[in-house]
């Protein structure tokens, strides 16, 4: 019974992780059609803002939806200097990887000069812990577990439900369509990467809460969220939510199973195993767009 | 059938091969030389550096720039290079030359299994998946920790010899025309291959994919046959840097060297072998000026690439072609 | 008839990077009611309509719609003035269903407010999008999906509407019904600017016609110069 609600509830958090990383991801690449490489480091600059925040003596309340807030803004600015200038280049897709790769070590270096290299952690959400099934989870984790759906669920809603959302949608789907109903295509790009970055923020906030945080922090979930998305298509947003949470319960079975060494490698295994029976990833539907 | 029998007929506007072989022989020469001017061990690890990084930035060049296959593993095959040097010349002792060779070829075949999974893939997922691949081999080498040394690295990996001579005590002169000499076989290698009808039909494969495959070119065959190509230097160039700095590190899997590299690729503006080359003089010795600036060496190198590739979108190649057009211009006035 | 233009171009030069497409094209509409613009393929009738609704930026010349110089403004400052271009072709939003396209149309503010009044006015028009309302646009024929374009173009609510090849490939009982239709429209007080290739229904529609040829109006047709099918016939082939 323990080993089953051990790889649930790891499983479980893991996977609402990666689909808070993921999900952004996705969002870019299916309004704009590049590849933010700078994510992860939306994740790290997301958990320090908030740290700092707290460290000026907010309260968590406070401190945490506006480290969200202002990576909102960060995710607007970054879109507005490396991405849009590059719109309609031939090129546009391999260039935005380099473009956002070398911002990405521009606002690390930032952070580690800012910052310092010594580790910080956050305040959890909920403090304490708890036993479920058998299992001691911490409360700030269960926290992540009931949030994550929440935030995800608003998201979907925004974007099937509101005219704004609409317009991100139709967006993705046809450019110069988009324009000749009078949309702001530059302004939903930015809106794109501002939502994509206070998601990576907040899940930097998760992160911070039950791990040490360091300038380098967002590499590692920058390389799952990319392989959530290759597996689950990155033509659609639900797609790579559900492959996140069946990539976290893959990884929770083979820790337990194999061990955390061998988990990675498995992972890229089945990642390549899988592209190469269905190459638009296991969700894709087959054209670009918000769903 | 030699490279040459099946060398492209001229086009106009293309430089001739007798130019261009002028112009390599000059260029190398004038490399060859620096010795003479440097004569202190940093400039010469420097010069060493930038041929390392100018063989992996080049030949990326051929796989990304020419074949236009997003391969983000690239990196990893240089990895592979010092993995498996390190492991042949130390673990197995098998000698460093034949090890240097081995693992350049050891390198090609890695190229060609990472072909398989993308050889039905298209743009981005090339890009994930060859990363993907970066990662697994990572972590292969991490998690066989007994052999690999896991991610504290493997020392004292055995150096190159050249007959009796001296390799430490030398001023890194042995080293410097190793690397040299490396450096001059990959570029030749490259530039006949590019130039060749092999390297033909990968740009057109490149530029009009179902032309291509419609006038009997293979796309499998294609894409296997450049990812290969780029491997074998590359591969070597891993092995050369094990042997040169004596140990393994599983750093060079790091997203800080890929960025470095592709930026030399990207500055050199594609498609062009020499500006990447050239690049890697550039960046390196650009980097090497900044060392006293700590953190503020990666910012403002990062700063200078995004500036440049907002500016000028073909690289520093374009950069040099629009002075130079410039001059041209401000001649004939006169 | 109202006495000024609706919709000037003032010797506009346009086209894409290097390549240019109109050489200082000029033409006056809506003197004397629709306008249709013929011609052969590829010499600049659509990019003349990119450049009018701000896709495509003029490199030299003007645009005057309703007095209003909108030369160089954006597609979405255009569309706030009530000029509404349908493009060619129905690729429109595969992933959208019909309701939401016609969500789109009424996005900008000035259209917002008539937003169920234009509805109406769609549904009457085109009973058939009523009916697959939540049906997504890929799964739509190309006759229906021509619907949706004129559909989404009057829930911007259009002070004029340009069509470029309403009826292109389609088939000949559909395309009799989208003539109808916009017919309809014209009726129902909108000024058109149409480009067409179904001389016939061109004819039928426009009372001020302009062959587009090498990127300028070769001949210009007013009302009351009568013209034979034949004698346009000829302006097509006949250089």
């Amino acid at each position: 019974m323990s080993m089953f609600s051990d790889i649930f509830f790891g499983g479980l958090f893991q996977g609402s992780l990666y689909a808070m990383m993921a999900v952004g991801l996705a969002l870019v690449w299916t309004t704009i059609g590049v590849f933010n490489f700078s994510h992860g480091v939306f994740m790290m600059l997301g958990a320090y803002f908030a740290w700092q925040l707290v460290a000026f003596g907010l309260p968590v309340v406070i401190a945490f939806p506006l480290a969200v807030i202002v990576m909102a803004g960060a995710g607007w600015i970054l879109q507005a200097s490396v991405v849009r200038p590059l719109i309609g280049r031939p090129n546009i897709v391999l260039v935005v990887v380099i473009t956002t790769l070398a911002a990405g070590s521009l606002m690390e270096n930032g952070a580690l000069t800012v910052w310092g290299p010594r580790s910080k952690q956050l305040p959890s959400l909920i403090e304490g812990n708890t036993t479920i099934a058998g299992v001691g989870v911490s409360l700030h984790q269960i926290a992540i577990i009931v949030i994550t759906p929440l935030i995800l669920a608003a998201l979907w809603s925004f974007l099937n439900r509101t005219r704004l959302g609409l317009a991100l949608r139709a967006v993705a789907q046809n450019e110069d369509a988009s324009q000749l109903v009078g949309l702001n295509v530059t302004a939903l790009y930015g809106l794109a990467f501002a939502i994509a970055a206070s998601l990576a923020g907040l899940a930097g906030i998760f992160m911070g809460g039950y791990r040490f945080m360091n300038p380098s922090m967002g590499a590692d979930p920058l390389l799952k969220a990319l392989i959530v998305v290759v597996f689950g298509g990155i033509s659609s947003i639900s797609g790579p939510i559900f492959a996140a949470y069946l990539i976290g319960f893959f990884e929770a079975a083979s820790n337990y199973y194999f061990g955390l060494y061998w988990t990675p490698a498995l992972l890229f295994l089945v990642l390549i195993a899988t592209l190469m029976v269905r190459p638009e990833g296991i969700f894709a539907s087959r054209s670009r767009g918000l769903a | 059938m030699t490279l040459l029998d099946t060398a492209i007929p001229s086009a106009p506007g293309r430089v001739t091969w007798n130019r261009e072989a002028i112009g390599f022989v000059a260029g190398f020469l004038l490399l060859a030389l620096l010795p003479l001017v440097f004569g202190d061990s940093y400039s010469r690890h420097v010069l060493i550096m930038i041929f390392i990084y100018a063989i992996v930035a080049s030949n990326w060049d051929l796989s990304l720039g020419y074949g236009g296959v997003f391969n983000f593993g690239h990196l990893a095959l240089f990895g592979i290079g010092v993995y498996a040097y390190s492991l042949l010349a130390k673990q197995a002792g098998i000698d460093p030359w034949i090890a240097l060779v081995a693992s350049g070829v050891i390198a090609t075949v890695a190229a060609v299994l990472v072909t398989i999974p993308i050889l039905r893939l298209k743009g981005i997922y090339i890009i994930l998946v060859t990363f993907g691949f970066a990662q697994l081999v990572m972590q292969v080498i991490i998690s066989q920790s007994d052999l690999t040394g896991g991610t504290q690295g493997l020392v004292r990996v055995p150096g190159l010899y050249l007959f009796d001579h001296n390799m430490i005590r030398d001023g890194k002169i042995g080293y410097f025309y190793i690397a040299l000499t490396l450096l001059v076989l990959s570029t030749l290698f490259l530039r006949l291959f590019v130039r060749s009808r092999a390297g033909a039909s990968i740009v057109a494969l490149r530029d009009n994919e179902e032309y291509a495959i419609s006038r009997g070119v293979s796309l499998v065959r294609q894409r296997m046959v450049t990812l290969a190509a780029s491997a074998f230097f590359t591969g070597i160039a891993g092995a050369f840097y094990a042997a040169y700095q004596r140990n393994a590190s599983i750093d060079v899997f790091g997203m800080s060297l890929a960025t470095i590299i592709l930026s030399m690729v990207l500055l050199g503006g594609t498609s062009t072998i020499y500006g990447a080359i050239i690049a890697s003089f550039v960046l390196t010795v650009f980097s090497e000026a900044m060392a006293d600036f700590g953190a503020w060496r990666l910012m403002i190198s990062a700063l200078l690439i995004i500036v440049i590739m907002l500016v000028y979108p073909s690289g520093l190649v374009g950069m040099i072609r629009a002075a130079w057009t410039m001059v041209a211009e401000r001649i004939k006035v006169r | 008839m109202s006495e000024s233009p609706i919709l000037s171009v003032e010797a506009v030069t346009a086209g894409y990077g290097r390549v240019t497409v109109l050489h200082e094209i000029t033409l006056e509409a809506g003197r004397f009611g629709n306008v249709g613009l013929f011609g052969p393929n590829g010499h600049g009738k659509t990019t003349l309509l990119r450049t009018i609704s701000g896709l495509v930026a003029p490199k030299r010349g003007r645009v005057v719609f309703d007095g209003k110089d909108i030369t160089g403004l954006s597609a979405r400052a255009i569309v706030a003035t009530g000029l509404i271009h349908v493009p060619q072709g129905n690729k429109l939003f595969p992933d959208l269903t019909i309701g939401d396209c016609m969500g789109l149309g009424a996005y900008s503010p000035r259209a917002r407010p008539h937003e169920a009044e234009n509805r109406e006015k769609v549904v009457k028009l085109f009973p058939k999008l009523a009916e697959r309302w939540r049906q997504r646009v890929r799964t739509l024929s190309g006759g229906e999906r021509q619907m949706v374009s004129i559909g989404t173009a009057l829930m911007s609510h259009p002070r004029l509407l340009i069509l470029d090849e309403p009826t292109l490939g389609l088939a000949p009982k559909i395309k009799d019904e989208l003539c109808t239709a916009v017919m309809d429209i014209s009726k129902g007080g909108v000024p058109l600017v149409v480009v067409e290739q179904d001389i016939e229904f061109l004819l039928e529609l426009s009372r001020q016609l302009f062959l587009v040829d090498h990127g300028a109006v070769k001949t210009e047709i007013r009302p009351g110069e009568s013209i034979e099918h034949s004698e346009i016939m000829a302006m097509y082939f006949g250089h």
